[in-house]
């Protein structure tokens, strides 16, 4: 069950369209997978939408307008192509991601070994963000760290816990300077997580702390 | 040309529910009829909200033009897309400027993520990525890193296990191997460029 939601004032910021595009963009996979934050949202798009209905708009017969009006008309009316659903792929298993992530199925790259039981594969997001999809399997775990800056997780598929907290297919994570966490996987099919990161992880103990210097290469 | 179709302001006093309805109908008949009557009856009740709204948040005319232009069109060329089962017109349509705001402002900021508003707000669910496959270099693995870490002279590998894996300052590094600070800090620094070299070369 999902338990971790992004706030209102999230959801909210996201409704109108106000929010950073990273952010954006788990909590928009979020709502993919949560009715609840959909509906949230839904209700929020409502608002917003009567807000401009009664903006009262007493309107001469504006020639800009008369002129727009024409160049839309003229314009061909488009068809929609079919939906095609790309699945995430890990040794033969495939993984359903929430709609808005499918289009980045394409942009990822081949899985590595991050680490004893734990992949990733690197998903071409651009900009000064770096995005992941990573697999824990049964018994995996991603070595202590904490965030320079904001880390942002969406459980796309499976339970894994941190030390802090247990997680559940469509939970929403918001981890930034104030969190330490270890997060590691015990169920038995694994968890497939994907995570935006700002700045390249601070880990915290035994040999990965060896990565820090080389954190930056890490996330290129 | 639109001879003979003046712009139909008189519903803007009507009931929203009666609206909506008036709306949704108009709409159905764009997407099934290419009814630019209908369609006319639509742009004449959103442009000039859309404007305003977007005056507000924009704050720039030409801007807020262009934006209920994007939207408009949207509303024209993808009629057939609006669901009454799933919302009002309004909703859509505010969806649908909402998107286009977005994108118009990322693309102002000069934002390089990947990242549009279809993807987030999938409202009009037609758009399909570029067909150019991005490739990936291989990423470095923490195993990767240990090996490499015990190709280090011993010397260096000392050094940088006091410091990163121990967590000993300088000072107490030079301490405890009783060599000068000004020596752990060449050691660290040389270990460093060499790991980096290591893995640049590992490329
Ligand atoms: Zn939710």
């Amino acid at each position: 069950m999902i338990k971790f939601h992004p706030t209102d004032k999230q959801l909210t910021q996201f409704a109108e369209g106000n929010i950073a595009a990273t952010q954006a963009l788990v909590i928009s996979a979020h709502c993919d997978m949560c009715p609840q934050c959909q509906e949230f949202v839904q209700a929020k798009s409502y608002e917003f939408a009567k807000d401009i209905e009664n903006i009262h708009a007493h309107e001469q017969t504006d020639p800009a307008f008369e002129k727009m009006l024409a160049e839309i008309t003229a314009m061909p009316m488009l068809n929609v192509r079919p939906d095609i659903t790309p699945r995430i792929e890990l040794d033969g298993k495939f993984f359903d991601v929430p709609k808005p992530l499918q289009r980045y199925v394409k942009h990822t790259g081949n899985w590595s070994k991050l680490l004893g039981k734990v992949w990733q594969a690197p998903v071409e997001i651009g900009g000064e963000y770096v995005a992941n999809f990573i697999y824990m399997e049964k018994g995996g775990q991603v070595p202590e760290h904490t965030h320079r800056g904001n880390e942002l997780t969406l459980v796309v598929n499976g339970e894994f816990s941190d030390g802090l907290n247990e997680y559940d297919s469509g939970d929403f994570l918001m981890m930034d300077s104030e969190h330490v966490h270890a997060p590691m996987s015990d169920a038995k099919d694994g968890c497939l997580v994907f995570s935006i990161v700002d700045q390249p992880l601070h880990f915290t103990s035994g040999l990965a702390r060896l990565l820090n210097p080389f954190s930056h290469l890490f996330f290129k | 040309m639109l001879i003979g179709m003046t712009l139909d302001n008189s519903k803007n006093n009507c009931k929203p529910a009666e609206v909506a309805d008036e709306m949704s109908e108009a709409l159905v008949e764009v997407a099934n009829e290419r009814c630019k009557r209908s369609y006319a009856k639509v742009f004449s009740y959103f442009a000039p909200r859309l404007r305003s709204y977007a005056l507000k948040q924009m704050g720039n005319e030409a801007l807020a033009m262009e934006m209920v232009q994007d939207t408009m069109a949207n509303v024209w060329q993808k009629a057939h897309l609006f669901d009454a089962s799933k919302g009002s017109p309004s909703t859509w349509i505010f969806t649908i400027a909402r998107n286009i705001r977005f994108d118009m402002l990322r693309k102002l900021q000069n934002r390089k993520e990947d990242i549009c508003s279809d993807d987030l707000w999938p409202v009009l669910c037609e758009q399909t990525p570029d067909a150019n496959e991005t490739s990936l270099d291989e990423q470095i693995t923490l195993e990767q890193v240990g090996q490499l870490f015990e190709n280090l002279p011993d010397k260096q590998r000392a050094v940088i296990e006091a410091i990163y894996l121990d967590g000993k300052s300088q000072q107490e590094v030079a301490d405890q191997l009783s060599i000068p600070l000004g020596t752990v800090k060449s050691r660290t620094r040389l270990a460093l460029q060499r790991l980096k070299d290591m893995l640049e070369d590992h490329d």
